[in-house]
Parts: C-alpha cells; structure tokens; sequence
C-alpha cells in the first residue's frame, strides 16, 4: 500500500464527522470543569474533615489530660504530623493538577516523570514506613490512655494495654500498609510507563 | 469585543477534528473516547493562555491531545471518580458508523497494534503534517522525526497485511 494512498483513507475520516456546536463544547468544557472542581473539593474536604476531626479530638483531650505531661506530648506530636500530612499532601496534589499539557510530549514526560519520581523514588519516598506504625501507635496510645482513664505511664504498665497493643498493632499496620501498598504499586507502574516512554523517545535522538 | 472563552470556543470549534482523531486513535471504546475528548477540551482551556507562546494553533492542539490521552491511558482500566456527563446528541456515534468504511477500519486496527509514541507520530503523519511540525510537538529531532515515521510505516504496512 503505497503512503500516500494510507493518507488518502485517513483523510475520509474528515468526511464523516459531525461536528459539535460552540454551545455544546461549552457545555463539555463547563461540566469537565465542575468535575474537576467537586473531585478536588471531594478529596479536600474529607482530608480537611478527617484531619480536623483529629486535631479538635486531640485538642479536647489535651485540655482533659493538662498534668499528664508525656500525654500531652503524644498528642502534640500527632497534631504536628497530621497538619504537616495534610499540608503537603494537598499541595503535591495541587501541583501535579495544575501542571500544564501544552509542551512537547518529550518535556512534559520529564516534567511527570520527574514530579513522581520525588515522590514514589525521592529522599522521602520511604517516609511512609515509618510514619504508619509510628502514627498509629500514637494514635492507639492517645485514644485507649484516654479512655483507661489512667496516667500515659500507668497505662504503659499496665499488662492488658501493653498486650492489646501486641495483638492490635500488627492487624491495624497489616490494613494499613496493605492500602498504602496498593497505591504505591500503581503509582510506580504508572511511573514506569511515563520512564518507559520517555525513554523510548530518547533512543530516537 | 470577544471574552476569551468565546475565542477559545471559535478555535475549539474550527479544530475539534484534531481532538476526535487523538482520541479514536487511543481509544478504541467510544465512552473512553468521549470522556478523553472532554478531557482534552478542558486541558486545552487550562493552557489557553500559553497559546500565544505558540507558532501554531494546530500544533498546540495536537500537543495537549496527545499528551493528555497518553497521560489517560493508564486511567482507563480504573474506576474513577465521575459525575454524569450531561447527554448531549449523540452525533459522535459516527466514530462506530464510519467505521463501515473497510479501508478506515483496518488501518485503525493496524494503527491500534502500534504503540503509544508510533501512533502519535503516525496520526501526524497521515495528516500530513511536516517533519518540523512533528518534532516540536513530540519533542525531537526533525532527522529522527523521519527515521521513526519510515520505522512506523513499516510496522503499520506490516500489521495491514496481516
């Protein structure tokens, strides 16, 4: 089949388009942007929601437990690593969102590749493993100390607590790492087909 | 004088062929095509104000197609959050009709055995578009640009005799 004749049934397709009206690509365009506004509004609120319904949790107890000092450190901590998440988490959201088509598919491969890469590769790529089982355990200690009613230390020597823990511990990071597992895979897959592209173009050059 | 989205609007409506011949050539399933196509609309409205950084209207159009329907193909096979798209007249059924047409229909089958970046490059070049134009939107050089096309044509030829 010769080259031009390939172009020649490529071009019929042109023939048989009907074209949208302005009014409706307006309503295309209107009604993709409402999406994208409510899925953005949808994932802020509910980490917005969670997050504060965690600091005004910790906040009130806080003010219940002022002469446990240890106490209070617990939950300051977790106050701190909650709002520094959140903080963080929206904005990375907000800049991969915001980063704009309109390059050459080479640079905007790097420009992806290199925003994920920080991400799933980068120095604190592996931060998440830490941060799970220590905000977890923080987060047990802080609601179970609460509601033993006890000092944090009381609590700590106490052996049904320390053996709940033992037992509560591995099942919740198992859930926990088992979601974040998820995630992570399909963000490296998506990683590796941007790599795998771009390098494909490069053994072009 | 005209707002700028009844400019962007006049330019989408003269060059929407380029967003419809991105999308069938990256998705062969005509929901995926119609939410990639919505998809293009509103990446090509987030960048509208850069256009005047670019030489060409046309260019500009195929470079966010292409990349925001590479950047989809991954998606598609996940469930994704979506609100119902409003039912506009389903006038772009025509992607299915045309493809009565025996010739189109096996060179779509042979360009969907292409892989991402040979369709790219071949959608471009069946719209005869010039080498320069190729290597600015994907990035290239313009001596590459023609050793890929040879490279794609081949495989295409190929896949057609099949």
């Amino acid at each position: 089949m010769e080259n031009t004749e390939l172009q020649k049934i490529w071009k019929t397709i042109d023939s048989e388009f009907y074209p949208k009206s302005k009014d409706e690509l307006s309503l295309l365009l209107t009604s993709k942007t409402k999406q994208t506004i409510n899925k953005f509004l949808v994932i802020m609120s509910i980490s917005i929601l969670v997050c504060v319904g965690l600091l005004i949790y910790l906040a009130i107890t806080s003010l219940n437990r002022q002469n446990d000092l240890i106490y209070l450190i617990n939950n300051a901590t977790l106050g701190i690593v909650t709002i520094i998440s959140l903080a963080s988490g929206l904005l990375s959201w907000y800049k991969l969102q915001n980063k704009k088509y309109n390059q050459p598919l080479k640079n905007w491969l790097e420009e992806r590749i290199n925003i994920l890469s920080k991400w799933l590769t980068g120095r604190l790529s592996k931060l998440y493993l830490f941060l799970i089982p220590f905000l977890y355990v923080l987060i047990v200690l802080s609601i179970h100390v609460y509601f033993e009613n006890k000092s944090f230390i009381d609590v700590l020597n106490t052996e049904e607590s320390i053996i709940g823990l033992i037992i509560g511990t591995p099942i919740g990071l198992f859930v926990s790492y088992y979601g974040a597992r998820k995630i992570r895979k399909y963000q490296i897959s998506n990683l590796e087909f941007l790599k795998d592209l771009h390098n494909r173009l490069c053994n072009m050059c | 004088m005209k707002s700028p989205k009844e400019e962007f609007l006049d330019i989408l409506s003269n060059y929407q062929g380029i967003l419809y011949k991105v999308s069938l050539v990256y998705f062969k399933n005509k929901p995926d095509r119609e939410d990639n196509l919505q998809e293009i609309i509103y990446q090509l409205w987030k960048s509208f104000p850069s256009l005047k950084n670019h030489n060409s209207i046309g260019s500009w159009i195929y470079a966010v197609s292409i990349n925001t329907s590479i950047s989809r193909i991954k998606k598609v096979s996940r469930i994704e959050y979506r609100e119902t798209i409003p039912e506009l007249p389903d006038k772009s059924s025509v992607i299915d009709e045309m493809l009565k047409n025996e010739s189109l229909q096996l060179l779509l089958k042979a360009i969907y055995n292409l892989d991402e970046l040979d369709k790219s490059i071949m959608l471009l070049y069946l719209e005869e578009k010039r080498y320069d134009e190729i290597a600015e939107i994907i990035g290239i050089s313009k001596s590459n640009v023609g050793v890929r096309i040879n490279r794609a044509k081949e495989i295409l030829k190929q896949n057609l005799k099949k």
